[in-house]
């Protein structure tokens, strides 16, 4: 076989397993989640693919919208997905990915805005005072952990000397030589990304996604009037960010963990998947074992969450490994 | 094309339209819509102008008869005095769009004679002050500008807000003059030249002048803790004068600070570090003010005074990085810069025109009577929502791309800078960048919400209509300028980092590159959307009811969040900064359960305005009233003033 035969279809084999992936990996994160969180309860729990079943039975009902909405609801629903979808193509929160462009840390962040300001407007389309009130929330949430997720990234920026995920990620960049901090920054920005999907995503300790009072919520408040294939979207999409963030903190663990023991592509891409897998366990003990903070706690819970990515940013920046 | 055509065509073109106005206004029959058409004529005239005049640089001296006093009338045009006329020229030209339509609604309130005058004398002042080359052509030009900006600013001055408004406005714009015209007199007393090109503030002797001029143009700007007369005059003005002095006019302090000081080689840290400062911390102050504002064009005002400590943080990390020698991140900073002068000028335009419609329609701008209006102006809600993408910075508007160069300066001072300090004092930047970013969002997503979706909260916003054709097209003119720069921002950013803007007489500008896929991206969203649309929601079954009511029956308006009800989370974490209060009171027998009066109030105050400028301005009009007694009156005293005056002066003459 040619070398162009070689090479298309290894990019074919990287746009299946990416698809598949995006696919089932989201739906997956959350079926562990709950999974984990039954068994801690003594419950069977659903299969763990039950969030895709969800999804597929709500795309065969119908959708129910409210007469005070305009236009902005469905078109924020579709919004959000395709920048989901968009940025699952761009941050390399998997191993392995097609080709992809330029993806600055900065571009990511805002893309995440954009999703943000999406979800905030579909809210207070329909004037109800649930979804408001949760928007209001979710905007203050942002504010707090987008300075943290941000400089979270800086900091692995700022030694690798580009702003582009891609290369920051890249595999070949573990290998450099004399870098010898660099465990202890990836392990920092791990936990800190991590941390701050728990807010982002309005999970424990910030907000418990499964009460039966939706005054009381965040993200459920927000999605309190989509019905049928738009709430399949949304779900969707929210199980997908979820995904990216969860595969962005397993890459900077996995990234520690390849400074000490030297693995091959292969099994970096295998324990980057376990990884997210691994977190979701976390995620569900974490929500099984705590209670909801109260809502004046959350920016304590955020300072921390800022001062670990604060340090890690200062200690990538004053190690002087910077090279242009 | 030779450029001294350009100065005089604009120029001559602008004042004769002035005059024609004058003139009608004594008929009492100005016609906006002639007016209008000259407006979009001129500016468009002047525009491919400029387009035509390629990338030369040229100087031009008036002759003998056309002097200022003894002075020569000097015009410069290059990369700089270009981008800002050629902003200057956009938003005219969507502002004469606009005006037809817009006017219509102030009939009778306002004299357009007056209005129209005032008007071109402004466009042709603001024209002047970024093409000259002098400080006397400058502070000649300056002054017209603030003084026929302070007439359009109390337009409308039968009410009482509109007067004080205007005071105030005018008040800053007299310090700020003085303040110039001392900083520009010690400079000429050092350099021995009025020639902006012939000062040199690289020595030490010079920060006192630059000190006076950098504050003169801070007032001007509306830079923290200098920014209280843009909230007062923003929301008196029409909105076609809004959209201007928010849009350019708070820019020509920036193109002054541009052209005098770093042009002019400052270096002095002092200065850089306050610049620094005060940009950053009127970023912070500003949109922190803006979110817990509920007059519409207020809070566009607020939001203002963010951009512009922006614009100024760049500035401050352009000069910063030149005088620790990394051009790199200098060109980087000051392309932001500017670039953002450019973006924030056409989305501000853009925000107070779609305000400037709202009020049309719905005659309020209080988010507290408005909402719903999405589903009756359709066009100004699109409009307004890109605008506010825009400004909150999302990808891919224009907003972003400046926004990202500003990052970008300082990721790039964190890692080039030598000492930790300057690390990070950058990193701490970013950090402060992106609370700025969030707090933007929470911002217009409040005005978004509140203002045009859901219920209309009054008789007024239920009953509005979309806008007339005119104000359609100038918004669409804008929305399609925005999305188009930041689209094509590699190709703006190319262009503005090759305009020589550090130093006017570098061989070989430096180019920034822009290496976003924003194209591909915008392209990548736009069609993704699209499939999603198709697939999953055209043909789903729909079913309209009304929203979810937990079985109470039918919502009323008042269940809606408020402006600030929605505020009040972010207002909480920042009550230090900003003396949030609120007090609720419930009424009635059982009061737990069956209140019959519920009232809550909020109450918000500047400790600035609070605690430091009434004080002062207490003791002024004390001082003032003390020296008031001179004027007695009294034609005895007034002949023994002059008298003993005259006593002292002779006897000073004989001592001296």
């Amino acid at each position: 076989m040619s070398d162009a035969n070689v090479h298309l279809l290894r990019s074919c084999a990287h746009w299946i397993l990416f698809v598949s992936c995006v696919a089932l990996v989201p739906p997956l994160c959350l079926g562990i989640i709950r999974k984990t969180k039954a068994r801690l309860q003594n419950r069977v729990g659903p299969p763990l693919l039950q969030p895709l079943f969800d999804i597929f039975k709500l795309c065969r009902k119908g959708e129910t919208l409210s007469s005070t909405m305009s236009g902005a609801f469905r078109i924020s629903t579709v919004v959000v997905l395709a920048t989901m979808l968009v940025l699952a193509w761009m941050t390399p929160w998997l191993s392995f990915k097609p080709w992809s462009p330029n993806a600055d840390l900065f571009l990511i962040v805002y893309l995440f805005a954009l999703a943000r300001v999406f979800s905030l407007l579909g809210a207070l389309d329909s004037g109800s005072a649930f979804g408001a009130f949760g928007a209001s929330r979710e905007v203050t949430l942002g504010l707090l952990v987008e300075p943290a997720l941000l400089l979270g990234l800086v900091a692995l920026g700022l030694f690798s000397g580009t702003s582009d995920l891609r290369l920051i990620f890249a595999y070949h960049q573990i290998q450099a030589p004399g870098a010898s901090c660099i465990p202890g920054i990836w392990l920092l920005v791990g936990v800190s990304i991590l941390l701050s999907s728990l807010v982002e995503l309005s999970r424990m300790p910030v907000d418990d996604p499964t009460t039966h009072l939706e005054l009381t919520m965040v993200h459920e408040a927000m999605v309190l009037e989509a019905s049928g294939r738009n709430l399949a979207l949304i779900e969707f999409s929210h199980a997908l960010r979820m995904s990216i963030f969860f595969g962005l903190a397993a890459q900077c663990f996995v990234h520690a963990a390849a400074a000490v023991w030297r693995m091959n592509a292969l099994t970096h891409g295998l324990l980057n998947i376990f990884g997210i897998c691994l977190i979701a366990v976390s995620v569900g003990v974490l929500e099984s074992l705590s209670v909801k903070l109260q809502w004046r706690k959350v920016p304590e819970f955020v300072a921390y969450v800022v001062s670990m990515s604060l340090l890690a940013a200062f200690v990538a920046a004053g190690s002087g490994v910077a090279k242009l | 094309m030779n450029a001294a055509v350009i100065f005089w065509g604009t120029i001559v073109f602008l004042a004769l339209a002035a005059l024609a106005a004058f003139v009608l206004s004594h008929k009492k029959n100005v016609s906006n819509k002639v007016m209008s058409f000259l407006l979009c004529a001129i500016a468009a005239g002047s525009l491919s102008a400029l387009c035509s005049t390629g990338f030369h640089s040229y100087t031009y001296v008036t002759p003998a008869p056309f002097l200022l006093g003894v002075f020569p009338v000097t015009f410069r045009l290059d990369g700089l005095s270009r981008l800002f006329s050629a902003l200057l020229s956009l938003i005219l030209f969507s502002t004469g769009l606009f005006s037809p339509g817009y006017l219509n609604h102030l009939k009778g309130k306002i004299s357009f004679g007056q209005y129209w005058v005032s008007f071109f004398l402004f466009a042709l002042s603001m024209y002047g002050v970024v093409l000259s080359a002098d400080a006397i052509t400058f502070i000649v030009m300056w002054e017209i500008m603030s003084l026929s900006s302070a007439a359009l600013v109390a337009s409308d001055h039968s009410h009482h807000l509109v007067q004080k408004s205007a005071l105030i406005y005018l008040g800053a714009t007299r310090i700020a003059s003085g303040l110039l015209c001392g900083g520009f007199l010690w400079m000429h007393s050092l350099c021995g030249s009025w020639t902006f090109s012939d000062w040199n503030f690289a020595s030490a002797q010079a920060i006192f002048p630059a000190l006076l001029i950098i504050l003169g143009f801070c007032i001007k700007a509306g830079v923290w803790p200098f920014h209280i007369w843009l909230p007062y005059a923003h929301p008196a003005a029409p909105a076609t004068v809004s959209a201007i002095m928010s849009g350019f006019m708070i820019k020509v302090p920036i193109y002054g600070l541009v052209r005098i000081l770093v042009q002019g080689g400052l270096s002095a840290p002092e200065i850089v570090n306050l610049a620094f400062i005060l940009g950053s911390v009127s970023a912070f102050w500003g949109v922190l003010f803006a979110l817990v504002q509920n007059d519409l064009k207020r809070l566009l005002a607020y939001s203002s005074i963010e951009n512009i400590g922006l614009i100024l943080l760049a500035l401050a990390i352009a000069l910063k990085a030149r005088a620790a020698n990394l051009p790199v991140v200098a060109d980087i900073a000051m392309t932001a810069a500017l670039f953002h002068c450019l973006n924030h000028g056409l989305v501000k335009s853009l925000l107070f025109f779609s305000a400037g419609a709202v009020d049309c329609q719905a005659h309020t701008r209080d988010l507290h009577k408005l909402g719903g209006l999405a589903r009756r102006m359709p066009w100004t809600m699109a409009s307004f929502f890109i605008g506010s993408f825009s400004i909150c910075s999302i990808p891919p508007l224009n907003g972003f791309a400046s926004k990202w160069l500003i990052y970008q300066s300082l990721f790039q001072s964190t890692m080039l800078f030598g000492s930790y300090i300057e690390k990070g004092i950058a990193l701490a930047t970013i950090c402060l960048l992106s609370a700025v970013g969030a707090l933007a969002i929470a911002t217009f997503v409040k005005v978004m919400g509140v203002g045009f979706l859901g219920m209309s909260r009054s008789h007024a916003a239920e009953h509005a209509q979309e806008a007339s054709t005119g104000i359609k097209i100038s918004q669409g003119f804008l929305v399609v300028l925005c999305a188009g720069l930041g689209v094509f921002a590699s190709h703006a950013v190319k262009f503005i980092s090759q305009l020589s803007l550090m130093s006017p007489d570098s061989v070989a500008p430096a180019t920034v590159e822009f290496p976003l896929p924003m194209p591909v991206l915008a392209l990548m969203l736009f069609s993704t959307c699209l499939v999603i649309y198709l697939v999953f929601l055209q043909s789903s079954k729909v079913r309209i009811f009304k929203t979810w009511d937990c079985g109470f029956g039918a919502l009323s308006t008042k269940t809606q969040a408020s402006s600030e009800s929605f505020a009040q989370p972010l207002a909480r974490i920042f009550r230090p900064f900003l003396r949030y209060e609120t007090n609720s009171t419930i009424k009635g027998r059982d009061r737990r359960h069956f209140p019959e009066e519920i009232t809550v109030e909020v109450k918000i105050v500047s400790i600035l305005e609070s605690r430091i400028y009434l004080p002062v301005l207490a003791v002024i009009s004390l001082i003032a009233k003390g020296l008031a007694k001179l004027q007695a009156g009294s034609i005895h005293l007034y002949l023994l003033y002059v008298c003993s005056t005259l006593v002292i002066l002779l006897l000073l003459g004989t001592v001296l």
